[in-house]
């Protein structure tokens, strides 16, 4: 999949981490950057505000980074197609 | 009252005089008001309206990815407790302790800012939702756990939340939790901080907040004078660190002072009208639990918030109980300088209290220079008092809901 959103996920992750956006990857793992669920449910909100989308209620297996940016994707590939 | 006793091994502090109990200690001696001009975050103000706000930037304590779970309110509260436990010297090392170590907290409006801030993303911004973590930060019980969590702390955590005792009843039980066997030690105390504009509006449509002083805005609580005009809000933090005494002889802990009495009631007889019978209830309560004769205690904290009905009950309620020995009692109002700050006053009050017994100095009611003649007490005006033997010292508390709160803080002597 074509990722359109990684480098939103990887900029957001950095500022709430307050670590340097060069030091995460697509392949980075949540859990290694420190990242609970708690900061997941924070990111998603920015996520939602930064794309314009509402995400659901479903609770999709986050490991890495690129897990956040694919589910991201895939609202806004249905969005596209909706438009 | 047959129990373990219970002393006190680090004190903990931040409000509009600065941050440290040392520091605020300081500040409340040589007179100095916290008080100024309110200026709220944000486009609506109150203007006209005085509050002792904490000014400076508060030390960055909180991990940036853990900032949206803290309110201002409990960033303050683990500040304070921060302070108490590191002059405590104690930290949690194993198992055992971790389960006798509980947090007792107080906390009028918890994290009011929290919730206001979600408010306006409904109702003004039109949002349909609002931020996910308001509701962990904006808990009346999230300095508590906060601090429980980042200490380890994992035995009784409470929160008291009764108006204006919050963090004095906080104090209270848990000396009581300590005496009666249930913890070895507590990190009590409390913390406000209300000033937003909802609630600082919701104060200020009950009438009872002092408008500016016209030329000077930080003398404008000025309690038990004659031309006080109300209370001014605050904001603050405070810690004491609790411990039975044989847990702060085991770590061969520096001891601060002896907590040896608590008294608490309820007035009963209205929710906001101050009853001097129900406010002598607790004195007389904390002065049996502590086993001392009005003439030991030197000193008393006054709840002293500036209005005309509370300060007059409370010096009748207090010459009621010290009777003859009222001649040598002094009895001060800090609030003169760091303003009402609520569910945190107990605790910034008891403090400032516990550090009167060993620098024998007691700080003065601010700006005092003409007194209500029917509030027959050594106020303290204008100037400390130094080279004093204390031997034991009430700081008092009371509350909208009627409720009234004493604590008596005594040297520690050996034995």
């Amino acid at each position: 999949m074509t990722t359109s959103s990684l480098s939103a996920v990887i900029r957001l992750l950095a500022k709430s981490l307050d670590v340097p956006a060069d030091t995460i990857t697509g392949a980075t793992e949540l859990e290694a950057l420190g990242a609970d669920s708690l900061t997941v449910i924070e990111l998603i909100f920015d996520l939602e505000e930064e794309f314009n989308i509402q995400i659901g209620d479903e609770r999709p297996d986050l490991k890495v980074v690129q897990d956040i940016a694919d589910h991201i994707d895939r609202y806004l590939a249905n969005r596209s197609e909706a438009q | 009252m047959s129990g373990r006793r219970v002393v006190i091994t680090g004190l903990g502090g931040v409000s509009a005089l600065g941050i440290g109990a040392r520091q605020n200690f300081e500040q409340a001696l040589q007179g100095h008001s916290g008080i100024g001009l309110l200026e709220l975050k944000g486009e609506r103000q109150r203007p006209g309206l005085p509050a002792a706000q904490i000014r400076a930037a508060l030390p960055d304590i909180i991990r940036t990815a853990e900032q949206p779970l803290f309110d201002r309110n409990a960033i303050m509260g683990m500040l304070a407790a921060q302070e108490a436990l590191a002059q405590s010297g104690f930290a949690v090392e194993n198992e055992a302790e971790a389960e006798a170590s509980g947090v007792f907290w107080g906390t009028g409006m918890g994290g009011s800012t929290t919730l206001e801030a979600g408010y306006v993303d409904l109702f003004v911004e039109g949002k349909s939702r609002i931020r996910p973590m308001s509701v962990v930060a904006g808990m009346n019980n999230a300095a508590a756990s906060q601090i429980a969590l980042r200490y380890q702390f994992k035995g009784t955590v409470n929160n008291y939340s009764c108006a204006c005792v919050s963090s004095a009843q906080a104090i209270g039980e848990a000396y009581r939790h300590i005496h009666h066997g249930y913890a070895d030690r507590v990190l009590a105390g409390g913390s406000e901080a209300l000033l937003n504009y909802g609630v600082v509006t919701a104060w200020d449509s009950m009438r009872v907040l002092a408008p500016a002083d016209g030329t000077h805005p930080e003398r404008s609580c000025r309690p038990f004078s004659a031309d006080r005009n109300g209370l001014v809000l605050g904001e603050a933090a405070a810690a004491v660190m609790l411990e039975s005494l044989d847990s702060a002889r085991a770590r061969g802990a520096v001891i601060l002072g002896e907590l040896v009495g608590y008294g608490a009631s309820n007035d009963a007889s209205h929710i906001t009208k101050p009853d001097p019978l129900g406010q002598a209830r607790a004195m007389q309560m904390a002065l049996r639990h502590a086993g001392l004769a009005p003439q030991q205690v030197a000193y008393i904290n006054a709840h002293g918030a500036g209005t005309a009905a509370g300060d007059l009950a409370e010096a009748v309620s207090i010459s009621q109980i010290f009777g003859p020995a009222t001649q040598q009692l002094l009895v001060s109002s800090t609030k003169s300088m760091h303003g009402h700050t609520l569910g945190a006053a107990g605790a910034l009050e008891f403090i400032l209290t516990a550090q009167t017994l060993g620098t024998g100095s007691v700080p003065p009611t601010a700006f005092l220079e003409q007194a209500d003649a029917e509030c027959q007490l050594d106020l303290v005006p204008l100037q400390a008092r130094h080279g004093l033997q204390i031997e034991a010292a009430m700081s008092n508390s009371f509350a909208f809901g009627g409720s009234n709160v004493s604590l008596i803080v005594r040297q520690f002597h050996g034995a």
